[in-house]
């Protein structure tokens, strides 16, 4: 049976063409995996599937019903629930009122009935299995991860007058760690066993390859393709969506790693962190990585404002940091986790946004702007970090996802750092823009840079770094070769379990 | 059209505002001896409004500056009274301006108070302070030296033209220049801009807020003091309630600004045409006779058409 099928479906925004000829088929008690790269035209089929937009042309049928919803609340009413990919929560709110948000709250008397709130919204919580978070909890003092969950918990919502029957998710992992992406695609496969359909949007492909019947591939605003899961390689995936022969990239690169220590870290604690040591090598890529919550999260930030609560040396020479200026200063370069809030200023052009932490070297007199140096500066790197853009006066806000990633990327080696600290770095960034920043990275580390990278995503540690430290309940609790190290063995180590 | 009238929407406004005046009152309001009337007049404004401009470029507020313009007036007079000179004098005061702004920068960037209401706190101490040292009367008379009261009055002759720039507006437009420069020419000023863009990846570049947010409000201070002298050397008094109105109409100013901009931020250039627009307001409501009441409401009313018709331009953008 079909519980959706969209068909020859166009929407363009001014000019911009968003969607040209989009297709897809759902079918009841199917994952339909949707991939493309950024700009593909899914977030606008998603959008037009969600009430957002209204499609300019094409056919949009929802349980033989021919129409696509007019609004979010005519597409819930339909039996349409969205995960979506950004946070959007409300920090100053409960979780309950979060996964409540924009629904009714339950009533008594006509005043909110706080107990079945919080009731409705725990079992929300449960049917995801998750009995860690408190219904009543602040959103602000949940971690990440944990407030991706209370977003999923509300497409969960048990809603009796509009049941649910398609779930649409926006790369629902990209927050989450893998013991709670397990935790999610177990509950896929209950919605599957009880006739739901799933429309699947995600950069992983292994994740796409392993959980989905049927993947459709997105490129320009067309549907490409659409093959069965099990008939599906990465590389004809990866194909498809560039639309490029990409051959498959070969596995961490034997970089040649000097014995010097760029970066020696003794005794960090604070901040959820305990008592935490490592050595970076000159020329090395040094992964960290853990389940939620164990540390690696916080490791960048508490490195940077460590003061004295750690022994530092930056190649041999005791240091002291007291806050992200320090790290710059001394050419430590910072590339934070969350681009949008904590990276980019999007308002402003490339030029500026890569200038930003080097102005106190990029100016006239050590006082005055000289936009001339931040221009070449900023067209030298981008160029260095395969930055696709109009120029370094383009607006940041006007770029891609994976175009935005690089224009940190360009901000971080504007200085010639000696060191990088990286944080979950091709976090939403298609397969394209991922391979871009995989080759520069190796060929910054083979420059005699070194590179700590903090990632959840286990394939990318494998691949990228030489070595690996993990991390749990906020101690290092292995440090690996990556050479020989097979994926399950990493989540092994994760979860603490002695390999052989 | 929308993005026309988002983009150029007060600038057309400003010009009708202009063109309705000059056809209202033909023989006095596009004269220049009005226009450097106006220009005298508003000379404080853009001075506050010129600081004002730097402080919100970081996204934040200084509700203090009106009492501040006050109690710096009050100081002056009261240094005057004392036997003291200009000399001695006008660096008191622009030392209390300073002091105070800096006071106000501590509480915001080192102990963490939101800027309404530190500034908010600040205006009614530096309010009740003026009130109590003047023993809120005004201060005036033969202490008040004569030479103070005349430079508002002076002003620079321009040759054999016959026009005189009124040194207040000479003064003004020093302001206006010295903040130009360090907001669109300094390192500091990107800086600055970059806080109001987005703070904590301001913060995450390397930027060091604390000490910038510290000196902003330093600045604002010392804009505030200095409008509170120009105001009582154009009366050749001081009262503890001169500067009243000066703080609405500056935010009003960068306001105004603000919808001219490309992104929306407050730039010193755009902030001038907002002083020029309410003082072009308020000098041709007057000239019709217009109540005070009524011409407060048609500028209030303005300002909120003038960032309607921008927000909402900007929401139709998307």
């Amino acid at each position: 049976m079909t519980l959706l099928s969209v068909s020859g479906l166009r929407k363009s925004y001014g000019g911009a063409v968003g969607l040209r000829d989009a297709s897809l088929e759902l079918s009841a008690g199917e994952t339909h995996a949707l991939i493309g790269e950024n700009g593909a035209g899914k977030s606008t089929l998603i959008r037009i599937l969600a009430g957002a937009v209204m499609p300019d042309a094409g056919e949009v049928r929802i349980d033989g019903k021919h129409a696509a919803p007019r609004s979010p609340s005519e597409a819930h009413r339909r039996g349409l629930r969205f995960i979506h990919q950004e946070l959007n929560v409300v920090r100053g709110l409960s979780a309950a009122e979060n996964i409540f948000l924009g629904r009714p709250y339950p009533r008594r008397l006509g005043l909110v009935d706080w107990r079945k709130l919080n009731a409705r919204a725990r079992s929300a919580l449960e049917r995801l299995e998750v009995r860690h978070i408190s219904p009543s909890t602040i959103m602000a003092r949940l971690s990440v991860g944990d407030r991706m969950l209370v977003k999923i918990a509300a497409a969960f919502l048990e809603d009796d007058d509009a049941p649910a029957r398609i779930f649409v998710m926006d790369e629902p992992t990209a927050a989450l760690t893998g013991e709670e992406s397990e935790r999610l695609f177990q509950i896929l496969a209950a919605l599957r066993r009880r006739r739901c359909g799933i429309i699947y949007v995600s950069h992983r492909l292994d994740e796409v390859l392993s959980i989905a019947d049927r993947i459709s591939v997105l490129r320009d605003g067309e549907t490409r393709a659409t093959l069965e899961a099990k008939e599906a390689t990465k590389s004809k995936l990866i194909e498809l969506m560039t639309g490029r022969a990409v051959a498959e990239i070969a596995g961490a690169a034997a970089s040649p790693m000097a014995d010097r220590i760029a970066l020696s870290v003794q005794g960090l604690s604070g901040g959820g962190l305990r008592d935490v040591s490592f050595e970076l090598r000159q020329g090395e890529i040094l992964g960290f990585t853990g389940l939620a919550d164990a540390g690696q999260e916080r490791l960048t930030s508490a490195l940077v404002s460590s003061g004295r609560s750690a022994r530092l040396a930056l190649y041999g020479a005791p240091t002291r940091l007291r806050g992200p200026a320090d790290a710059w200063a001394r050419g430590i370069a910072l590339a934070p986790r969350e681009r949008r809030t904590q990276g980019l200023l999007l308002a402003l052009d490339i030029a500026s946004n890569v200038a930003l932490p080097h102005l106190g070297r990029l100016n006239r007199l050590r006082l005055f702007v000289n936009r001339h140096a931040e221009r070449a500066r900023a067209a030298k790197v981008g160029h260095r970090v395969r930055l696709k853009s109009t120029g370094p006066l383009q607006k940041v806000g006007k770029l891609s996802g994976g175009n935005q990633q690089k224009v940190m990327f360009a901000r971080a080696v504007a200085g010639n750092p000696r060191v990088l600290l990286l944080d979950e770095p091709t976090r939403g960034v298609d397969v394209g823009a991922k391979f871009d920043i995989y080759a520069f990275l190796r060929e910054l580390a083979a420059d005699g840079a070194g590179i700590v990278v903090v990632s959840s995503d286990h394939e990318e540690i494998l691949h990228l770094c030489s070595r690996v430290v993990v991390m749990r309940e906020g101690r290092v609790s292995a440090a690996a070769s990556t050479k020989s190290l097979a994926p399950q063995s990493l989540l092994a180590l994760c979860y603490g379990e002695a390999t052989d | 059209m929308p993005l026309l009238l988002r983009r150029y929407g007060t600038a057309i406004g400003f010009l009708a505002v202009i063109v309705f005046f000059w056809f209202k009152l033909p023989d006095t309001f596009l004269t220049s001896r009005n226009l450097l009337n106006i220009s005298q007049q508003m000379s404080m404004l853009a001075v506050v409004s010129a600081t004002m401009t730097v402080v919100m470029a970081m996204g934040d507020f200084d509700l203090s500056v009106g009492s501040m313009a006050s109690l710096a007036g009050i100081v002056a007079a009261l240094v005057f009274v004392a036997g003291g000179s200009s000399w001695i004098a006008l660096p008191v005061a622009l030392a209390v301006g300073i002091a105070g702004g800096l006071l106000n920068g501590f509480l915001v960037a080192y102990v963490g108070i939101l800027p309404f209401i530190a500034t908010l706190g600040a205006l009614t101490v530096f309010s009740g302070l003026a009130f109590w040292l003047s023993g809120g009367k005004t201060i005036f008379g033969s202490a008040i030296p004569a030479s103070f009261g005349g430079f508002a009055r002076g002003g620079l002759a321009l040759g054999p033209t016959g026009v005189t720039i009124p040194n207040l507006t000479l003064v003004a437009l020093g302001a206006l220049l010295l903040t130009w420069i360090f907001l669109e020419q300094t390192i500091h000023g990107r800086r600055l801009y970059a806080i109001g863009g987005n703070a904590e990846a301001a913060r995450l570049a390397g930027v060091r807020i604390k000490p910038l947010r510290l000196a902003a409000f330093g600045l604002s201070g010392l804009g505030a003091a200095s409008a509170g002298l120009m105001l009582a050397s154009r009366v050749a008094s001081a009262n503890p309630t001169q500067g009243a109105g000066l703080m609405l109409d500056a935010i009003a100013a960068v306001f105004l600004g603000t919808t001219m901009s490309d992104e929306g931020q407050p730039r010193v250039v755009l902030t001038l045409v907002g002083v020029m627009m309410l003082g072009a307001l308020g000098n041709g409501l007057t000239q019709m006779n217009v109540d005070s009441y009524v011409r407060e409401m048609i500028t209030g009313s303005i300002i909120i058409a003038a960032v309607a018709a921008s927000s909402l331009g900007r929401a139709r953008e998307g």
